[in-house]
């Protein structure tokens, strides 16, 4: 860092005072001419273009292999590199019993209470009620249509029972999927003791096909159907 | 390169090719990710982040806390990010959907925060209990007192209080800005799976021979 | 700009004058930003060893006080002594006197108003928490324009050339001056006035820090290396043919390599295995440049060439660390570490060194006395080749061993943090050595615009200069 007595220089050099030896005229000319390249003299290949070549080709080569290797397709889905996008797919299968208590928890339980146990004069009671654990196919139309008018539960008479429409039928407030429907029938069924057979989306939908409208169904209608 | 239009033309080809490919490219493939609708819980995933916690992110921009916290949790067998309780799977590019700024961090000196609203959930940490630690820093972390007021108690005392704090007479009573912060790192959940951020259960076989 | 009475001006040439001012300026000011941006460093480290202090103190807490001394470093000294160092050399290698100096004196005004005024900013709570971008979002226009304006005289300077033959620096320099507003601009539309959602943007602020680290301070460094061997020396570049490909390749990957530091994140695989390849594919950049500037080793060079000779060492060093921490066995021990900051310290370490070559080079010509003191000068190369490699090796120290600890679940942060407390005692050491070295150098360069002034020192005795040995090969 200190005075240097370089071999070149005539006079030892000043730190203060950096020398500059070529002209930027001759930087310029003579470096134009060196890009050229020097001439081929005699087709003898010179070594260090050739080196420089394998060792760009073997870069080349290496990132290409690691980024065939590592770049998940390019996929925006694929987080660690090591695996592949699409290849692991789930469908994920929810469980209708949890899919039906949530719907429960959603509207039924305003009237029917959460033990099932509704509210006497007004709401039926679910539990171990002939209407539940019965036929299917009524179950599924109550839900899916609503009903109206008097009912007996239990050999308790409700007057003036009002349960509206769940299912995707006009007039419905809810547009409940079938699937949801057969969850939280299939729910109702066997919780609170409660142990009669699921109920199947595709039975639900088989109802939902055959009547597509209608109004709330009465007692005397429901008790007609098997 | 003596020719200047070719030149500058070159320069611009070779920039722009990674402009496409990094800017564009995964705005492309980003730009339109969408919240994965959950059936069964009826909601949207990532959640929206409530407007106090919108605000509390500004206040974690503000104050630089990015300077010491990553937010992202790395997979198992890279880091030990989940040994440590930071997280249960890898973030991944949903998780930060509704972040005005996503702040992912470069070093950590303190813990990793994307998780952090589900570990206080889960040590029962109480806003009181945070308020407490921001007022009293530790020997890694500096107190951030600047966020809080003492004054003395006229009358009624303040029911945002902190309680055991502040000497007789006198009341701690945090500020707007640190509540905001709280309520921020109290939001801070990647609790839900989503599907791509499943753990990778292949073998080396496997990967080697999807590469081919 | 009427100096015709100081002694002194018989000596430059014309092309030196018409860009003295507003090169002088810009010098004085990066390296006042340099010796500022040192001081907050230091204090920055002080608050990791002691935690309280300034905590009560808002606008200089931890966090806001390294977003200060970051952009401090890159907006203040590496922008502005980057800009007075490429028009320079553009001007020289273009041999005509610089067009448009005043857009240059009043970019570069406004370029440190909107810094000083982005730094208070900050200090108030308006950092943008993007790394290396963290100036407030109304200030950035401010910044992006100021830049253009000393930019666009250096486009200038290349194409009014005098000779139609191209040298390589000036293909560096044009394109750091080129390309960085095309990243400054995507990154403040993008990630500011009009962001984009989600993880889109780290990953175009690490798109940018890259670019504004790998396309605008690399090759403002490498112009400069590729400048001072051949004039100082009198020797033709030994490799230059091979030239073009290595500027190429460093255009074509460097951009890439930024991924590197999203890897396990939150972002798509494909783009950190990108910049693992690209990053280990820029090591053909680097083995150019090795081969072409070896003889910067060669001992028995001057103060420019020692200076430069660390700084390209700094620089291949940098490449090498970046190619081989950035694979992914490794990076999960190193990455969000001190390790990182080690990196990028080696990273800008090379850009310092080599500035500081061109400034000792350069201030002479630009004012036409030598530099009044020895003293100042060893102590600022002391202190620079002392603090510089103590820094990046401590701190790479302390990040590799932060990293295995950090792997380890059962060993709890506290520990960690109480284990880096010795290494992070020598970094703060270290940056002291550095800002006494910068200061020294602040202070040194100060003394010579005064003594420019009034004529008080001696008058620099420019050897006659040579036609370059074509045959040095």
């Amino acid at each position: 860092m200190s005075a240097n007595n370089s071999p070149q220089n005539d006079r030892a050099a000043d730190p203060r005072l950096e020398q500059l030896a070529a002209s930027d005229e001759s930087l310029l000319h003579v470096h134009d001419r060196a890009s050229a390249g020097a001439p081929d003299v005699g087709a003898r290949y010179q070594l260090l273009p050739l080196a420089l070549l394998f060792i760009f080709s073997g870069l080349i080569f290496y990132g290409g292999t690691y980024l065939n290797r590592y770049s998940g397709h390019f996929s925006a889905e694929v987080f660690d590199e090591r695996k592949l996008p699409g290849g692991e797919v789930q469908v994920v299968q929810i469980d209708p019993i949890t899919l039906g208590k949530r719907q429960y928890a959603l509207a039924c339980v305003t009237c029917h209470m959460p033990n099932g146990q509704g509210l006497p004069t007004v709401y039926p009671s679910l539990v171990d009620s002939e209407w539940v654990t019965g036929s299917e196919e009524r179950l599924i139309r109550i839900v899916m249509h609503g009903l109206k008018g008097p009912v007996t539960v239990k050999g308790e008479t409700f007057n003036a029972a009002a349960m509206p429409a769940f299912g995707q039928v006009p007039g419905s407030g809810y547009n409940w999927s079938d699937e949801r429907i057969a969850a939280v029938l299939t729910y109702i069924r066997q919780e609170w003791g409660n142990d009669a057979t699921p109920i199947e989306t595709a039975t639900v939908a088989a109802v939902r096909a055959e009547i597509p409208a209608r109004a709330e169904w009465s007692e005397a209608e429901l008790l007609a159907i098997p | 390169m003596k020719n200047s239009a070719v030149f500058f033309l070159g320069l611009f080809a070779v920039f722009a090719l990674s402009w496409a490919g990094i800017v564009l490219g995964t705005q492309a493939q980003l730009g339109d990710l969408a919240p994965h609708f959950d059936e069964m819980e009826e909601k949207a995933f990532p959640l929206r982040q409530s407007g106090l916690a919108t605000r509390g992110q500004q206040v974690f921009q503000d104050l630089g806390c990015i300077a010491c916290h990553t937010q992202q949790v790395r997979r198992p067998d890279f880091g030990s990010d989940q040994a440590r309780g930071w997280g249960d799977r890898q973030s991944v590019s949903r998780d930060y959907l509704y972040q005005a700024r996503p702040l992912l961090g470069n070093q950590r000196s303190g813990p990793d925060l994307a998780n952090y609203g589900a570990r206080a959930e889960a040590r029962e940490l109480t806003e009181a209990d945070m308020l407490v630690e921001l007022y009293n820093g530790s020997d890694e972390r500096p107190p951030h007192r600047f966020l809080f007021e003492v004054r003395e108690i006229l009358g009624e005392p303040s029911p945002k209080a902190l309680h055991g704090v502040a000497p007789e007479g006198y009341e701690l009573v945090p500020t707007e800005r640190a509540l905001n912060l709280v309520a921020y790192l109290f939001s801070l959940k990647q609790t839900y799976d989503f599907a791509e951020a499943q753990p990778y259960e292949g073998g080396e076989d496997a990967a080697e021979g999807g590469a081919q | 700009m009427t100096t015709s009475s100081s002694p002194a001006l018989a000596e430059v040439s014309d092309l030196d004058r018409s860009a003295r001012w507003p090169l002088a300026f810009l010098i004085l000011a990066s390296l006042g930003w340099l010796v500022f941006s040192g001081f907050t460093a230091l204090l920055n480290t002080l608050q990791v060893l002691e935690p309280r202090l300034l905590a009560d103190c808002e606008w200089f807490i931890y966090g806001r006080l390294q977003a200060i001394q970051e952009s401090a470093f890159l907006y203040g000294w590496a922008v502005n002594a980057a800009l007075a160092v490429g028009l320079w050399l553009l001007v020289r290698l273009g041999g005509a006197p610089l067009r448009a100096a005043n857009w240059v004196a009043v970019g570069a005004l406004f370029w440190n108003l909107g810094l000083t005024l982005g730094l208070g900013g900050i200090a108030a709570g308006h950092m943008t928490s993007f790394a290396l971008f963290q100036l407030p979002d109304y200030i950035q226009p401010l910044m992006l324009a100021a830049f253009a304006a000393m930019a666009a005289p250096g486009v200038l300077a290349w194409t009014g050339r005098r000779e139609r033959p191209t040298f390589a620096s000036q293909w560096y320099v044009v394109a750091a001056l080129f390309l960085f507003p095309w990243a400054f601009s995507v990154a403040q539309v993008m990630l500011l006035f009009a962001p984009v959602r989600g993880v889109l943007q780290p990953i175009i602020a690490t798109w940018f820090g890259q670019n504004f680290l790998g396309l605008f301070l690399a090759p403002i460094a490498i112009a400069v290396l590729y400048y001072l061997l051949p004039k100082i020396k009198g020797q033709v570049l030994p490799a230059y043919d091979f030239a073009p490909y290595g500027f190429w390749a460093l255009l074509l990957f460097a951009s890439w390599t930024g991924g590197r530091h999203l890897i396990g994140g939150p972002v798509p695989a494909w783009l950190p295995t990108t910049a693992i390849a690209a990053a280990s594919m820029l090591l053909f950049h680097h083995l150019i440049l090795a081969l072409n500037l070896r003889g910067l080793f060669a001992p028995g060079g001057s103060l420019a060439l020692k200076f430069a000779a660390g700084g390209l060492a700094a620089y291949l060093l940098s490449g090498l660390s970046d190619a081989v921490f950035s694979m992914r066995g490794l990076s999960v021990i190193t990455h969000f570490t001190y390790f990182e900051q080690a990196q990028s310290q080696l990273f800008l370490g090379a850009f310092s060194l080599s500035i500081f070559a061109a400034i000792y080079t350069l201030a002479p010509r630009l004012l036409g006395i030598v530099w009044p003191s020895v003293t100042l000068i060893r102590a600022h190369f002391l202190a620079s080749f002392i603090g510089i490699p103590v820094l990046v090796l401590v701190l790479a120290l302390a990040g590799w061993q932060q990293g295995v600890a950090l792997a380890d679940a059962e060993i709890p942060l506290r520990t960690i943090a109480a284990n880096t407390r010795p290494w992070l005692q020598v970094a703060a050491a270290a940056q002291a050595v550095l800002l006494f070295g910068n200061l020294t150098f602040l202070v040194h360069f100060a003394g010579l615009l005064c003594f420019s002034r009034r004529g008080g020192a001696s008058i620099a005795q420019f050897r006659q200069l040579q036609a370059l040995e074509a045959t040095a090969s």
